[in-house]
């Protein structure tokens, strides 16, 4: 059996009266693009301070590469590459320099591969780090994460301050990670980007994970809005005990309704009226990750599904 | 999965030692400017001091005469400086004159090194990347702690070779030559002391932050360094002065040719000891996680949320209510042992005809004239430290980035160094009226007259607030970066000229330059016109040079 890249179990870290994540169980495998996706304080820069050792839990057990992360981080360490959410490095280096100095602190790095992740990310190393705007100094922490082509890319909101065209080189990079079976653990709390890049996705909220999941299953949980428009007066009853309906407004001629799972049962129904308009919109992912997780409470063990 | 090995390139063995190969190279390499800086400094004014004192006091009979003067210095007075053993020779003279302050010197450069190291690039982020390479935090620490006690001891190098050239080239009498082991011993001293210091801010940063370990760790240097100097004036105090490495080594003085070797191996041991507690507890606490010392909090309602003059004086007001509350502390201690020397001074007829020459037709036997000797000059520099660090607040407003979105609200310009001005100066107040307190307790317990010591404080916040309004201008001018370094600078620099200025043969009109000549003797009662309008010029002036360099420049970060 293959040993998960990360592994925690019931993993709980309090700040005192403050909380901070409360038995968190996940299971991240190899080469998998693993998506940690909450609301901003819902406990994702815990749970990955944790990972690396930042921070020690305060109950449960977390193991990165099989490794318990208290036992040996050094060795989890050398395996991984890591952007945290926010950070400052050093005003009096340049880019360049800070670069060097993360590389020799891995004991060197392939200079090719470093010089190519500059130029790929538009990067002038020559500058000063305090020079730097918001998105530079982002580049800087991205290189220093991936310069050294690790085998796990634990990155928290790694996309902040980029800028669209910079972000599609790091969607791309992301991307030869995966192909080159290395795997990535990115938190966020934008779903549309965790959606370009990872294959499963856990949500986290109020400190408790409350779904892992596949994205594709997420996405089925996505419904239609569908509004009808008749010629005559609405036909609601017929609508109403369709399969996946649910929300059902009828006003003169018009129904609205929400429909969850297949759509067509209800094209079937609308097909034996005088049907003048038909229209059907799916929100998107975000919208449905709000929709159920935005201002729900969570309350017993998280949903999770392979 | 990683890329091959024929493309790394690998450390150098020369940048793994100093550079960017390794922490420990990192830290070297940072440390550089600060080590010839402290290095040089100190050993430069050694060899000058050496050279000065040999050309003032080149005969036997101006030896007798310092031997006579030094000898009949009551224990009161002789608190701030060092044992007076063989004063009539070069070296016991200047252990006597400098040995007490050049450890300050030192330890303030290893206290702000040693809590920042770790603890500052904590707070800032960069840590948790330089923790998440594959080095062991206990391994970051102990690099962060040899790179610095390594620097340390090159500084110690350049002292000791320094001491050893002065002993050597300016000895004029016998018993002048200070043998190259005295003078590596005294360096020895000078780095152990500044180790202690530095050791004990790193062992306290992991629990309680860069900021409070180092207040504690400085209060603790300062405080063992005023209770060891007193303590056989005022013999209440021995207890305590002796729980600091001031007290174990104060038999130690190796210029004079008296060694206490067993005291340095205690603060060797103890200073090892406080080192691995910060490393350990940097390697077993959560990266980051701080608990704050409790210090002067205000209430809601003095928040100062109505506008930036009422904001700018909250932000202050903690800090100088901080620094006055030690101020005061120590004016406390000073004037409440007025009595005491009242009594040591009319018991030394000899020093008495001393200080008349010294003070004509002023009565320094009193409270407020212990506290002019004793207080003043060290309240000065205190007080221009404290000028340094509310100018420092004032300009981490632009420095942190917050200006951008102070200024982005229906605001004038001028209006920032304006009310951040006046924030500075209502906190200079508050150091005053708490220093002013403190002096009042201690005078009314001596038993002396308490008004006219109590008014000159009010010396101490005019100086303060000079200084200020120099660092004001020098952050609307130049840019915040330099505002509160320059204070500091020149606090440090006119302290200098006091000290030294005297041995070094300074010109006398270098020594009017400096803003403390002119101060009178505000304790007793003497004011000086010329310094109080000198210091209200420099305040006023500079906040309105500040405003209208700022209201020109460019916003920096």
């Amino acid at each position: 059996m293959t040993v998960p890249v990360i592994h925690t179990e019931q993993l709980t870290k309090s700040y005192g009266e403050h909380r901070g994540i409360i038995e968190v169980d996940l299971d991240v495998q190899p080469g998998e693009a693993f998506g940690f996706l909450g609301p901003n304080g819902a406990g994702k820069t815990t749970t990955i301070r944790t990972l690396l050792d930042h921070i020690r839990p305060t109950g449960g057990k977390a193991f990165v590469f099989g490794i318990q992360t208290t036992a040996d981080p050094v060795a989890i360490h050398r395996r991984l590459g890591y952007l945290p959410g926010e950070f400052v490095l050093y005003d009096k280096l340049t880019g360049g320099q800070t670069l060097e100095y993360f590389a020799n602190l891995r004991g060197g790095v392939d200079q090719a591969y470093q010089a190519a992740l500059v130029d790929r990310l538009d990067l002038d190393p020559s500058r000063k780090y305090k020079e730097y705007s918001k998105g530079n100094k982002q580049k800087v922490g991205l290189i220093v994460a991936l310069q050294h082509r690790p085998d796990l890319l634990i990155l928290d909101e790694p996309t902040s301050g980029l800028d669209p065209l910079v972000q599609q080189q790091f969607f791309a990079l992301i991307g030869e990670a995966k192909v080159e079976g290395r795997t990535v653990f990115m938190s966020s709390h934008v779903l549309s980007e965790v959606e370009k890049t990872c294959t499963r996705v856990a949500i986290i909220r109020d400190g408790r994970l409350v779904r892992v999941d596949s994205v594709e299953a997420l996405r089925d949980m996505a419904h239609h809005q569908v509004e009808l428009r008749f010629a005559g007066p609405a036909p609601a009853a017929e609508f109403e005990g369709l399969p996946g309906v649910s929300e059902l407004v009828a006003e003169d001629g018009l129904i609205r309704m929400r429909v969850a799972g297949a759509i067509a049962p209800i094209v079937r129904a609308a097909a034996r009226h005088e049907l003048v308009d038909f229209v059907s919109r799916e929100p998107s992912l975000e919208e449905t990750f709000l929709a159920e997780y935005g201002t729900k409470k969570t309350a017993g063990p998280a949903e999770v599904a392979r | 999965m990683t890329g091959s090995a024929a493309q790394v390139q690998s450390v150098s063995p020369l940048s793994r030692v100093f550079g960017l190969g390794s922490v420990f190279a990192k830290t070297l390499r940072d440390s550089r400017r600060a080590t010839l800086l402290v290095g040089g400094l100190v050993g430069l004014l050694v060899i000058a001091v050496s050279a000065g004192i040999m050309s003032q006091f080149s005969t036997p009979e101006a030896r007798d005469e310092i031997g006579n003067i030094v000898n009949a210095v009551p224990p009161i007075l002789a608190g701030l400086a060092g044992k007076p053993v063989n004063v009539e020779t070069l070296g016991g003279y200047l252990q006597y004159k400098y040995g007490g302050f050049l450890p300050l010197v030192t330890g303030l450069w290893s206290i702000m090194a040693l809590a920042g190291t770790l603890a500052g690039e904590s707070r800032r982020g960069s840590l948790d990347l330089v923790a998440a390479a594959p080095i062991s935090r206990r391994r970051v620490a102990v690099e962060k702690a040899g790179g610095h006690l390594l620097m340390l001891a090159v500084a110690m190098l350049v002292i000791g070779i320094s001491t050893a050239i002065a002993g050597s080239a300016f000895a004029a009498l016998p018993g002048d030559e200070i043998p190259p082991g005295a003078a590596f011993s005294f360096a020895l001293w000078l780095g152990l002391m500044a180790v202690a210091a530095g050791s004990l801010a790193f062992a306290l940063a992991p629990f309680v932050g860069r900021g409070s370990a180092a207040g504690v760790a400085g209060g603790v240097m300062l405080g063992g360094f005023l209770l060891n100097g007193y303590q056989e004036a005022i013999p209440q105090l021995a207890p305590f002065a002796n729980l600091t490495w001031w007290g174990w080594t104060a038999d130690h003085i190796p210029l004079a040719g008296q060694f206490d070797t067993v005291s340095l191996a205690i603060v060797a041991i103890v200073s090892l000891a406080l080192l691995a507690i910060g490393v350990e507890a940097f390697a077993r606490r959560d990266l980051g996680a701080s608990t704050a010392i409790p210090g002067p909090r205000l209430p809601r309602a003095m928040l100062g949320l109505r506008g930036p003059v009422g904001r700018a004086a909250s932000e202050r007001f903690p800090t100088g209510l901080s620094w006055g509350v030690g101020l005061g502390l120590f004016g406390l201690i000073i004037a409440g042992s007025g009595a005491s020397f009242i009594e040591q001074i009319g018991e030394s007829p000899e020093f008495e005809r001393v200080l008349g020459s010294l003070f004509p037709g002023i009565d320094i036997g009193t409270v407020g004239g212990f506290l002019q000797l004793v207080f003043i000059e060290f309240g000065l520099v205190m007080a221009g430290l404290a000028a340094a660090g509310l100018v420092g607040g004032w300009a981490s407003d632009e420095r942190s980035g917050r200006l951008e979105m102070l200024l982005s609200a229906p605001v004038a310009r001028r209006w920032w160094p304006l009310s951040g001005g006046v924030g500075v100066l209502a906190a200079i107040v508050a150091l005053v009226i708490v220093t002013a307190t403190g002096i009042a307790i201690g005078a009314a317990t001596a038993g002396g007259d308490v008004w006219t010591p109590v008014l000159g404080t009010a010396a101490i916040g005019l100086y303060a607030a000079a200084m200020a309004g120099v660092g004001i201008a020098v952050g609307g001018l130049i840019g915040p970066a330099f505002a509160a370094p320059t204070v500091v600078a020149l606090t440090l620099t006119t302290w200098l000229v006091d000290l030294v200025g005297g041995d070094l043969g300074i010109p006398d009109w270098i020594h009017q330059l400096a803003l403390s000549t002119h101060m009178g003797q505000p304790m007793v009662g003497v004011w000086d016109a010329t310094g109080i309008v000198a210091c209200l010029v420099l305040a006023a002036g500079g906040l309105a040079i500040g405003t209208l360099a700022f209201t020109r420049r460019d916003l920096r970060s």
